[in-house]
């Protein structure tokens, strides 16, 4: 090792122009994909419009399905929110070396997920215009929301872990947007500037910024445990058969975080893609990301086969008709989901040079996105579908109105990533330069090995 | 202490660590010493930071803050506006432990970063503070508050000797 610890191990200029393309180069390809979003989007919003002002009856809701794809994409959007601020906060206390070119994509992930899932019990209402009853403030109606439905647990929930997340994302760029600040002019300036808050790197700055990234990281874990916990319980407090199970907290939060997984691959292969971050974003956050996704599914698998393992053993004839309807008239969502989620992702994601190809481990990723949509499919259309009285079954299924919204949920969700690229950075540039300073090349023997040093502080200034 | 800051910029951390001890043995006290860099570098091993970090305090303080605004808003809810349901209690625990739970979080969360925040001293616009951009490239500011005159030229001349370059002194905040 030399004499001197340079802080900058690398071209600093180059490194910084190679993870902030994103915020320097806009091709007509980004305007043209925004362009096509945006239609999109708008085609959704006056779609909602009609169905707000025509009623609900425009979509394929009925008796006894109330709650079809409009709350199946709640859960969905609030379930892939779920891995993005999880994996950042645990790699974070973790100390995981490899965490920084991930951390900002997955938190990213989080707030736009949540954002566009947020909308969804909005959307849902029926009279949409009169979402405010909802909030608790004195009024002359005399309503006020009633704290002891699930659904209110669930406002407060996802209104604490949105609120959280966002600070999440927003503090872990404090020290990039003072990086951006410094190397950028006109109103790129002026924001940066704004909302760097007059960070400049100074010893006391850095020490407190840790100790409160620590924070956020220790606090955000639970709230996000919480957030699926209590939108299962949306489901799992009625009594549904199909939803009225003690497993549903821990299983939907190991499908959020399951799907939250394979999200967070996705979007980390889009940019690397796209912004030519390969240097950045190798083939080891591939394989790592792969293995916590192989585990997921196994997970995953292990608590659909309790589930209807007690079921199937029980036979109570209200909860066996539901599973029954998986082999009937929901037999091929059935299928894409045990497919998608299990049969096809586990065994391939158990082999190295899949998780270690990032087309494989996109293709793979997709699987599961669609799979763990089949699934919410199946917990809210298919309960409902059978539910007690066999006079009142009914199968649903979504019309244009329903596929419209969902369309446009997809493209606002792509349309605030794109926005974000252009103006944040989407990588985590001084995490990544940190690991770089931290990093030096040890030979042991005719090899050469990375060593990383790690600081931890045990007392008054006494370092390790 | 009002004063002037002496600025010197390095390109390795060993050079500014002896900057950091020179400025030490002028004398200066160790809480008017402070590096900028890009990359966090380990208390001690440049300079020190004496100040104890107190928000954590702040947060655990809102955390029970929020909890008491939880149960507040829940109980409140209960006895204000009562739902009477056959069979089942007005004022019901686990909702409340729910509600609860998820204020407090909320409130610490957000303690988090205002506290954090106002102890890093961000969001003070107003204020001068030195700042030199080409840490970004790799340097190393290590930075005093003096007194203008002997102690600034003394500062000074300490990190020319131990390598600096660029050194100056300007008017401003540490």
């Amino acid at each position: 090792m030399s004499g001197e610890h340079l802080l900058a191990r690398t071209d600093e200029a180059q490194l910084f122009r190679d993870l902030s393309r994103s915020n320097q180069v806009t091709t007509w390809r980004w305007f043209a994909g925004m362009g096509i979003l945006a239609l999109v989007l708008l085609w959704g919003i006056g779609v909602f419009v009609y169905m707000m002002t025509t009623g609900m009856g425009v979509t394929g809701l009925n008796r006894p399905v109330f709650w079809g794809v409009l709350i199946v994409n709640f859960v969905f959007w609030i379930g892939l929110s779920h891995s993005g601020t999880l994996i950042s906060a645990i790699l974070r206390l973790t100390h995981a070396t490899w965490r920084a070119p991930i951390l900002r994509a997955a938190e990213a992930m989080t707030a736009f997920s949540l954002l566009v899932g947020a909308l969804f019990p909005l959307i849902h209402l029926g009279r949409n215009w009169r979402f405010y009853y909802t909030i608790p403030y004195p009024n002359e109606r005399g309503l006020w929301p009633n704290m002891r439905s699930p659904l209110m647990w669930d406002a407060v929930a996802i209104n604490t872990y949105l609120l959280g997340s966002l600070t999440f994302l927003y503090v872990g760029m404090i020290p990039d947007l003072a990086l951006l600040r410094d190397n950028s002019t006109g109103w790129r300036r002026k924001l940066y500037s704004i909302l760097s808050l007059g960070f400049r790197g100074t010893h006391a700055e850095w020490r407190r910024y840790h100790v409160a990234s620590t924070f956020f990281a220790i606090l955000i874990i639970p709230v996000a445990v919480s957030v699926h916990s209590i939108v299962s319980w949306d489901f799992a407090m009625a009594k549904v058969p199909g939803w009225h199970s003690t497993i549903f907290a821990p299983y939907f939060v190991v499908g959020a975080i399951f799907s939250g997984i394979a999200g967070v691959i996705l979007v980390m292969a889009v940019l690397r893609r796209v912004f030519r971050l390969e240097k950045a974003l190798t083939p080891l956050h591939f394989d790592n990301l792969g293995k916590l996704l192989c585990t997921m599914s196994l997970l995953w698998g292990y608590f659909y086969f309790t589930e209807f393992l007690t079921v199937w053993y029980n036979r109570n004839p209200e909860e066996w008709e539901v599973f029954r309807s998986y082999g009937k008239s929901f037999l091929p969502v059935f299928l894409l989901m045990i497919t998608c989620n299990f049969i096809v992702p586990f065994p391939l994601l158990c082999l190295r040079r899949v998780r270690r190809s990032v087309p494989a481990i996109f293709g793979v990723s997709l699987l599961v996105i669609v799979g763990m949509y089949s699934e919410r499919v199946l917990i809210v259309v298919a309960s409902l579908a059978r539910r007690n009285d066999p006079f009142i079954w009914h199968n649903y299924f979504p019309t244009w109105v329903e596929l419209s919204i969902t369309a446009a949920s997809f493209a606002m969700f792509t349309m605030l990533y794109m926005v974000f690229s252009k103006i944040f950075p989407i990588m985590a540039i001084s995490e990544i330069k940190e690991r770089l300073f931290h990093t030096t090349e040890r030979a042991i023997g005719n090899a050469t090995a990375e060593a990383i040093a790690r600081v931890e502080e045990h007392g008054e200034g006494e370092v390790k | 202490m009002s004063g002037v800051v002496v600025i010197g910029l390095f390109d390795g951390v060993e050079k500014a660590a002896r900057a950091g001890k020179a400025l030490r043995s002028l004398p200066l006290p160790a809480g008017n010493i402070t590096t900028i860099s890009g990359v966090p570098l380990p208390d001690g091993a440049v300079c020190e930071d004496p100040r104890p970090i107190r928000f954590p305090r702040v947060v655990i303080a809102a955390w029970f803050v929020g909890a008491l605004a939880g149960l507040g808003l829940a109980l409140a809810t209960y006895l204000l506006y009562p739902l009477i349901t056959a069979g089942k209690a007005i004022v019901s625990i686990p909702p409340t432990l729910i509600v609860t739970y998820e204020i407090a979080m909320l409130f610490a969360l957000m303690a988090t970063l205002i506290a954090g925040a106002l102890e890093m001293g961000l969001g003070r616009f107003k204020a001068r503070k030195v700042h030199d951009p080409r840490i970004h490239e790799g340097k190393i500011a290590v930075c005093a508050l003096v007194e203008p005159g002997d102690q600034a030229r003394r500062a000074a001349g300490a990190l020319t000797e131990a390598g600096g370059t660029e050194v100056r002194v300007e008017e401003g905040e540490l």
